[in-house]
């Protein structure tokens, strides 16, 4: 009998379709349910939680967090929502995993470890939802997209703003040919840089209050700090991949996607100031910058052609030439609200089919916001070959493109 | 004019910081900063310093940050003579780099720790087996699979689907379709045996 790739996606489906767990005064019928775990939940996990929970075909069932509190946390949102205590809670994510009635998990923990926990995940036989920035490095990047790929998973990185009208509007303009031929896209992003400083040493709690080593987890050992924990990581260079990707995971996602690029990444990157201006093999240039911006909220993109130019943020708002002033598509859903992106995940994960935030082209996007990111800190032009992932002569840059594991973490 | 000692570190010559990881008194701090710089600035020059690190109980991942992109064939000797000298999960992060630079010279050595007692190091033989992905390296995944205990097959088998992509790649089309064969055993893990299906089916 021929195997056909359609019928194993659909194989690889029937694993992940629910049945074993049900809630009360549920409309939705138990196989049509997806069972949700939840793997390091803080204020924006939680805020994709509760989208998840508004899901009548969402059953909420588990959360795995390296911290008592937000265990305890979690687990009381959950049972409220259901009226029972049936949520249960773990630290360790494999014993979450190893559970064979969750479909799908929300994965939300700090930066460092979202693309290692995908890919424990990925293996597991589950689908995913994880927070952007998906990686710290463009091997991460790679990797968590090969594994997802291998394991036939559905994937949707927490790049709502694929899903949300404006954006997806702008992108529609630059696509169809409306601004004529595309010229530049502008990706609104952060300062870039990182530092390699660490906080003073303090006792660290125990375990069961706080797991430090599972805390840090990839990353390289360093003393415990209760601000680590407390969501003051952000900056440091072995937790974090900087302030373009901070937003570029959304902006030059969106650019991306704009020049019809998801499959490839830029070819030059050359750091000035605080920007990057990188050039695709297509000619269309990707300004990377943190200022100059119309207002109109954060995380903003601007797409400019021969014949007329749009630009839009956060608020929904947008601005286009005159030209095209007929093409205004404003909305009210601000560009952080992941509403019709969890609903276009749990979609796919029904159907098998791509989301919108998938990993493929979620990780050019991301490879594209790590080669900036390393030209900018050699400060100097770099060229780059998005078919082998590599520098182009650079030795010193293509060093920079992955970073050891701590033991026994690996991707 | 660089304002933390950090910053001062990385803009540090190689030789400086040999220095910092040379010298018994320097705080923890600059040696684990030294070793994220020496991982984009390193040479064979500072390999063994860095190697003297993978038995310490804090900086041995630092001295793996350090070794494992230099690009010197010293740097796999170096892991190799750590992995006959270490155990537990200090020979775990050794054979892990190992995997990342997919040296097959550590081919022998690898099969050897596949039967290890302690099943992180086991698995993470099986791992850096499935990164070299050569037809030998098949061959121990496959024979793992077969008489292998229970967790030590969950990680031999997510290990062969890579070693069975590296062998379709390469053009070993024969050895990966044995190998994907061998993952739809009943004893294999059910996410393995969909990934398998649709390995094979791709490499077809």
């Amino acid at each position: 009998m021929k195997i056909s790739r359609r019928g194993i996606l659909k194989s690889a489906g029937a694993l992940v379709i629910p049945g074993s767990v049900l809630g009360k005064n549920h409309a939705v019928p138990p196989s049509d349910r997806i069972v949700l775990g939840a793997i390091g939940i803080g204020r924006r996990g939680a805020q994709d939680l509760s989208c998840f929970l508004k899901e009548r075909d969402v059953q909420f069932v588990a959360i795995c967090d390296v911290r008592a509190e937000r265990r305890d946390a979690v687990k009381q949102m959950a049972d409220d929502k259901y009226g029972n205590k049936d949520c249960a809670t773990y630290w360790d994510m494999h014993e979450l995993l190893a559970r064979s009635d969750i479909d799908a998990v929300l994965i939300a923990t700090g930066d460092r470890w979202h693309s290692p926990a995908s890919i424990v995940a990925a293996k597991a036989g589950k689908d995913i939802y994880c927070e952007k920035p998906c990686s710290l490095t463009m091997a991460e990047s790679l990797a968590l997209a090969e594994t997802v790929r291998r394991y036939g998973r559905v994937y949707q990185a927490g790049t709502q703003r694929r899903n949300i009208g404006n954006f997806v509007h702008a992108v529609e303009l630059a696509r169809s040919g409306k601004l004529g031929k595309l010229q530049t896209v502008h990706a609104n992003t952060q300062k870039p840089a990182t530092h390699h400083d660490w906080l003073p040493a303090e006792p660290e709690p125990s375990k069961e209050v706080v797991n430090w080593d599972r805390w840090l987890g990839p990353c390289p050992w360093r003393p415990f700090n209760s601000k680590y924990i407390d969501g003051k990581w952000r900056g440091y260079f072995d937790f974090h991949g900087g302030g373009i990707l901070e937003w570029g995971a959304h902006t030059v996602n969106l650019c991306q996607w704009a020049n019809d690029a998801d499959g490839t990444a830029p070819v030059e990157y050359d750091p000035q100031g605080n920007q990057v201006i990188c050039r695709y093999a297509n000619g269309v240039k990707l300004v990377m910058r943190d200022t100059g911006w119309l207002k109109l909220g954060t995380c903003a993109v601007r797409f400019e052609g021969a014949d007329g130019w749009v630009e839009t943020a956060d608020t929904g708002k947008m601005e286009l030439s005159e030209n095209l002033q007929s093409e205004r598509r404003d909305v009210t859903m601000l560009g952080t609200d992941p509403t019709t992106h969890i609903r276009d995940f749990l979609d796919c994960v029904k159907t098998r089919a791509l989301p919108k935030g998938n990993a493929g082209a979620v990780a050019q996007t991301h490879v594209a916001c790590h080669a900036a990111y390393i030209a900018w800190q050699l400060g100097r032009k770099a060229a780059f070959d998005p078919d082998k992932n590599e520098f182009e002569g650079d030795q010193e840059a293509n060093r920079m493109r992955s970073r050891a594991m701590r033991e026994p973490w690996r991707i | 004019m660089p304002e933390s000692r950090s910053e001062t570190i990385m803009a540090m010559s190689e030789a400086k910081l040999i220095e910092i990881l040379k010298d018994s008194n320097s705080p923890i701090f600059d040696k684990a900063q030294a070793c994220e710089r020496l991982a984009v600035v390193g040479t064979k020059e500072a390999v063994p310093l860095l190697a003297a690190l993978l038995a310490d109980e804090h900086l041995a991942d630092y001295g793996r940050f350090g070794l494992e992109p230099i690009p010197d064939p010293s740097v796999d000797d170096a892991l190799r003579k750590a992995m006959e000298e270490l155990q537990g999960l200090r020979l775990v992060g050794v054979v892990d780099s190992i995997g990342v630079r997919r040296d097959t010279k550590a081919t022998v050595a690898l099969a050897a720790l596949l039967k290890n007692d302690d099943a992180e190091v086991a698995a993470a033989a099986a791992a850096a087996l499935g990164q070299i992905g050569s037809p030998v390296a098949a061959k121990l995944l496959e024979e793992t699979l077969d008489h292998a205990k229970a967790p030590l097959v969950g990680a031999a088998a997510g290990a062969a689907l890579v070693c069975a992509e590296r062998l379709g790649a390469q053009g070993n089309r024969k050895e990966a379709a044995t190998l994907y064969a061998a993952l739809r055993r009943p004893n294999i893990p059910k996410a393995v045996r969909v990934a398998a299906d649709l390995g094979a089916e791709k490499a077809r």
